[in-house]
């Protein structure tokens, strides 16, 4: 099934149908005995609602129609009509309960699965796939693939079952007017197929049209100041009356269709229980056959029509359910980009859980482009001494950041070397490598939980006197102690309960917590006042003592007294060395210091 | 508007489409309820001896009264759900108006998705009860009354009413399981979102998992939220499915009694055969509008909440107005403010403290300040996003709470912080104020503001769509489209920058700052920002520390002062870091 509403992202491919029905089994393999049970209840049920019109048909036939009823007969049948009534619904109770049972489990398992797999994957996977895909992947695609098991699978058995069970016990009480009967079958099957159709597009039109709609409203309730101050609520009003009209037409239009299809169900109903009434009871003239019987047939009639329906409605639910077993079926077939070594490079750790490794960095002649053709680093070679302090400066885009995620392996180098320690970095395990160093990004991830959770990253072997410990360094427990409940303090991921400079503090208290050797520092950003920036500059400090600490400066006096300063330009070092020597070079270095102030104090 | 009086004009302009819509459910349960009598009457001519005419005869009967039916229940329906869904676009209409009246306190006090609730479940719910609700009770009322009717007239009190009994507990039962039934899949949505935003926190932060190494935490934190969501399905299955069982057990067991009531009538004579037929048919027909009851009385309860929500929202008032006699006449553009103190409404904090500026025709004034300094909102109360006390920002001398709110704005060009743009093209975004300008207007703003150069490389060049709220753009962008918005306004007496350029590089910053200075022509400028910089042709510069201005003067008198203006400079300049390893 061809996939045509992606409009962010790379498409993720897609299984066929095949595929993801072999892996949706898969997923049910330990539940066969469940379902078997399942099943059986369900012939259960269908059972006891087709036995009930026969039991009222035996009522007046056997015992009305007698020249001398008696009552005794009646009364048996009557507790026979209730017991067979109360044994199907009891059955229909256990047996939908033990279906969604099993059913819910799929989708959970599912759902760990599809989680831990993204997880896994490079980064590279996540540059190119909108984040608001996967999650629809995790949460809506699981859903509808859970009704696969709990509607579509009830539906098929239940509903055929009832088809079956209906025609059989048609045939048993007289096989004529049973096969005229049948022939009402093609025509309710061909007024659900083609008004099915129907509906579903005029449905897709409308939802496609509710939820711009609603992507404009939300879209203007968020920009409502800015519409204001530029006066231009007749505008904006306007675009919405439009959108507004079209989702009614489209609304009033789904309606008039299942207003239709209804009705037209219901109609064939009707007529063919005339329809019954004449074949029958020219049948009962001939004495062919027996009132009560016509009576049975009259329910039977009835009784087509709702499993049909059921069935084909549940048609589109088996074709929404393929198409995300497709989906996430793409997800899990994406293999993890950047694998580990097959003979890794064990690291010894000491017991403070730190590496025993120098923390010496080298770049030996490396390239890399994140796209084919595109070179975004090019031949760039340096080495940093073990605890040394170093800057990496240059305008946006120059290839700053790129460096810091090969060193940390969420890319792999095209060309070239990285070593840590002399050791090609590619040799050593992910997981060690990255704990031997740490990063601090510029945007800080908050979750929604305590902060010291946050600091720990929820891991239960970190203690709160470590958490507590790591802050203090860091100069985050100031801050800390004097929010509401302090370190169990609870932060919200969207809400802004922190400040960006407070954030800022947290990703260092976060950083060492997990003692990293190689101290990586994407630093704040620009709209960090100066006077907190003061703070973290002092915190920073701190928190570079003891380990090899690179720093991709966007103010310069951050680097101003760094060992060596790193000055990139278009994916190449350009320059190096202290301030004061780049200072006296008078090259880019030198140009981006005086840009950065006011033009009368620029000289320095 | 209320809603209810909303209601009310809608019902009362279109009452005669309501009078047919119930005039035709009605008849048409008329119509639907001879369809058992007439089968019941067939089975006797049937027991009696009967010739093939008379069979002929009921058959068409039968289909007769189907197809009037049919066609009748139709009608009435698709009346009632057609105005329902006229009824909703009103109400969205209303709804939409009433939020472009409201000022900006109120969008503060409330998130979006707040907001959108409204729109999403109130307006649905609200139509849901005019269309299904007043459907589906008339339907109710008249088949029940009918069938009661027929049953009562035609067959048997006793047995009526025996009969009956067990189906008069189906809407007890909807009423009372109905609310259960919501709570608990409202849990199941709660626990839903909170795992699809665990799941968002988690890929967001995928860098700081991936550096840390910690994919089993964020597994097993993941897991927990999906076994939650396990366990809540199945509360909600539990209830369902006995909800489900209870109501086919109900009409079950009055069919039972039926079967044996009438089966003992039949044979007493009491009633006849056919009579019994008819009977069970009519049993089998109550139990649908006795369902409808049930559910009926549940969407309205939901519906009543809404409406009162409704009610509320539409209850609020705009809190910024135009002034009873607004003053009109050309500006010049020279603001004045003098003495002015401000708190947010409900709140005690002053933000601003007794803050004197003037600021002459033409003239460039930079803001300074730590965050939370307060100037952001002194740009904002100059826009009347929030009135500011009377008397404390003058326009030409004149009070600007004495102007027409349109016409204030109409003077003033702004850049705000954030740089919100629309998801439209990126030339809509720049012509946001005025749709109909020439294409070279709109490319003359951009190249002001240097966003041309990145225009022209887009797929679409100046028809390029942006996507929600510019993702597409970089945040530099995003500011530079902003800024060029603003721009275009090229009337306009004023120019505020709210640090409308931190996120550009310092190049560009230069540069936009060298074509602002020719833009600008003789409008008033004032501009805030974080990073002094940005400041370098300002005439005048006030720095703010907690909401009052501690020190005012240009870039070098403020220098040599060496107060807080000199440390924020030599911070920046980095004079007093020092970094070591």
């Amino acid at each position: 099934m061809p996939e045509t509403d992606w409009d962010e992202g790379r498409e993720i491919r897609m299984t066929d149908s095949r595929t993801a029905l072999t892996r949706l089994v898969g997923y049910a393999q330990p539940h066969v005995k469940g379902l078997l049970v399942v099943v059986g209840l369900a012939v259960l049920y269908v059972g006891a609602q087709v036995l009930q019109p026969w039991l009222v048909q035996l009522v007046i036939d056997k015992d009305l129609l007698v020249p001398h009823p008696a009552f005794e007969p009646i009364l048996l049948l009557a507790l026979l009509y209730l017991g067979v009534t109360l044994v199907g619904l009891g059955a229909n109770l256990v047996q939908n309960r033990r279906l969604q049972w099993i059913g819910q489990r799929i989708v959970r398992n599912m759902r760990q699965d599809l989680f831990s797999h993204v997880e896994s994957l490079a980064m590279r996977f996540f540059d190119t796939h909108a984040t608001g895909r996967l999650i629809t992947n995790v949460s809506s695609d699981t859903t509808n693939v859970s009704m696969f098991f709990t509607q579509f699978l009830l539906s098929v058995i239940q509903d055929g079952m009832m088809l079956l069970l209906v025609m059989g016990a048609m045939l048993a009480l007289n096989w004529q007017l049973a096969l005229m009967s049948f022939l009402v079958i093609p025509v309710i099957v061909l007024i659900s197929v083609l008004f099915r159709k129907k509906l579903h597009q005029s449905y897709q039109y409308t939802r496609t049209q509710f939820s711009r709609l609603i992507g404009y409203t939300a879209e203007n309730l968020g920009g409502m100041r800015i519409t204001q101050i530029f006066h231009q609520e007749r505008k904006q009003f306007q675009l919405h009356t439009e959108l507004n009209r079209r989702y009614t037409g489209g609304n009033i239009n789904e309606y008039r269709w299942s207003v239709l299809f209804n009705r037209s169900f219901d109609a064939l109903g009707n007529l063919s229980v005339a329809l019954m009434v004449w074949l029958g009871g020219l049948a009962v003239l001939h004495h062919g056959i027996e009132i009560g019987v016509l009576f049975a047939f009259t329910s039977y009639i009835r009784q087509f029509f709702q499993p049909i329906n059921s069935l084909t409605q549940n048609w589109n639910t088996l074709q929404s359910s393929l198409v995300s077993a497709e989906r996430i079926g793409g997800v899990l077939l994406e293999e993890p980009e950047i694998q580990d070594a097959a003979d890794p490079v064990p690291v010894r750790w000491d017991r403070d859980g730190r590496a025993a490794v120098r923390g010496e960095v080298a770049f030996d002649h490396v390239s890399f482009g994140y796209v084919p053709n595109q070179t975004v680093l090019q031949d760039v070679t340096f080495a940093v001494p073990p605890q040394s302090f170093v800057g990496f400066v240059g305008e946006t885009g120059a290839g700053k950041s790129t460096l810091m995620g090969l060193l940390t392996r969420f890319y792999d180098v095209q060309q070239g070397h990285i070593t840590v320690d002399g050791v090609d970095i590619h040799r050593y395990r992910q997981h060690e490598l990255h704990r031997m160093m740490a990063i601090v990004q510029q945007d800080v991830n908050i979750f929604s939980g305590t902060v010291a959770d946050n600091i720990r990253l929820f891991r239960p072997d970190v203690t709160d006197q470590a958490v507590q410990e790591a802050a203090e360094i860091a100069g985050a427990d100031e801050f800390i102690r004097k929010l509401p409940g302090g370190y169990e303090a609870w932060l919200r991921a969207k809400g802004a309960n922190l400040s960006l400079g407070q954030r800022q503090l947290l990703a260092f208290a976060r950083a060492l917590t997990f003692n990293p050797k190689i101290l990586i520092l994407d630093e704040a950003t620009a709209s960090l006042d100066s006077h907190t920036e003061m703070v973290l500059q002092r915190g920073l400090t701190r928190i570079a003592e003891g380990r090899t600490t690179l720093v991709i400066a966007h103010r310069l006096s951050t680097v101003r007294d760094a060992d060596l300063i790193f000055v990139m330009d278009q994916g190449q070092i350009v320059e190096r060395g202290s301030h004061q020597h780049l200072m006296a070079q008078d090259g880019l270095y030198a140009d981006l210091v005086h840009r950065s102030v006011p033009d009368t104090m620029a000289a320095l | 508007m209320k809603p209810q009086d909303l209601m009310r004009s809608f019902l009362g302009s279109h009452r005669w489409a309501y009078v047919l819509a119930i005039v035709a459910i009605g008849g048409a349960e008329f119509l639907q309820v001879q369809i058992p009598h007439v089968l019941g009457q067939f089975i006797n001519r049937l027991k009696a001896g009967a010739t093939p005419y008379t069979v002929e005869h009921y058959a068409l009967a039968l289909a007769f009264f189907a197809a009037c039916y049919v066609v009748a229940f139709g009608l009435g329906q698709l009346l009632m759900g057609q105005l329902a869904r006229m009824m909703e676009y009103d109400v969205r209409q209303v709804l939409f108006r009433h939020w472009e009246r409201l000022s900006s306190h109120y969008f503060q006090q409330h998130s979006v998705g707040d907001l959108l609730n409204h729109t999403l479940t109130d307006v649905t719910r609200v139509r849901q009860a005019l269309s299904q609700g007043i459907n589906q009770m008339s339907q109710a009322v008249f088949l029940f009354a009918a069938t009661l009717y027929m049953t009562l007239g035609t067959i048997n009190v006793e047995l009526t009413l025996l009969s009956l009994l067990p189906l008069l507990l189906i809407p007890a039962v909807i009423v009372a399981m109905g609310p259960r039934v919501r709570m608990r899949s409202r849990r199941v949505q709660e626990a839903l979102s909170d795992m699809a935003e665990r799941a968002e926190e988690s890929f967001l932060a995928i860098r700081l998992i991936k550096a840390t190494s910690n994919e089993d935490t964020e597994n097993g934190r993941f897991a927990g939220l999906a076994n939650e969501v396990l366990a809540r399905q199945m509360k909600l299955v539990e209830l369902n499915t006995l909800f489900q069982a209870i109501l086919p057990m109900l009409s079950g067991i009055a069919f039972t009694v039926g079967l044996l009531l009438g089966g003992y009538d039949v044979i007493h004579h009491v009633i006849s055969l056919g009579g019994f037929v008819a009977f069970s048919a009519y049993l089998a027909m109550m139990v649908q509008p006795l369902m409808q009851f049930g559910r009926v009385i549940n969407t309205f309860q939901n519906a009543s909440a809404s409406l009162v929500r409704l009610q509320v929202l539409l209850r609020v008032e705009p809190t910024i107005v135009d002034p009873a006699e607004p003053v009109r006449r050309d500006w010049r553009g020279e603001v004045t403010i003098t003495h002015l103190t401000y708190r947010y409404p409900g709140s005690d904090a002053r933000v601003l403290d007794d803050a004197t500026v003037h600021i002459p025709r033409g003239s460039v004034l930079g803001i300074v300040g730590r965050t939370g300094a307060g100037k952001t909102t002194l740009l904002n109360l100059i826009l009347r996003d929030y009135d500011p006390p009377p008397g404390t920002i003058a326009l030409d001398g004149t009070d600007i709470l004495d102007l027409r709110l349109e016409d204030l704005r109409e003077l003033i060009a702004y850049v705000p912080q954030d740089g919100f743009l629309f998801s439209a093209t990126i030339g809509e975004n720049i012509a946001f104020s005025m749709p109909l300008v020439v294409p070279e207007a709109v490319e003359r703003a951009a190249s002001q503001s240097h966003i041309l150069d990145a225009i022209r490389e887009m797929p679409d060049g100046i028809h390029t769509e942006i996507g929600e709220r510019g993702v597409t753009l970089s945040g530099g962008q995003r500011q530079r489209t902003a800024i060029a918005r603003a721009l275009i306004k090229s009337d306009a007496r004023l120019l505020i920058l709210d640090d409308s350029l931190s996120a550009v590089d310092t190049r560009t910053e230069t540069d936009i700052l060298r074509v602002l200075r020719r833009a600008r022509g003789r409008k008033t400028t004032i501009i805030a920002a974080h990073r002094l910089s940005a400041l370098r042709d300002a005439d005048h510069i006030i720095v703010l520390d907690h909401g009052a201005v501690v020190e005012r003067g240009t870039h070098e008198e403020l220098l040599r002062a060496g107060g807080l203006y000199a440390e924020l400079f030599r911070i920046q300049m980095g004079e007093e870091v020092g970094v070591h390893a």
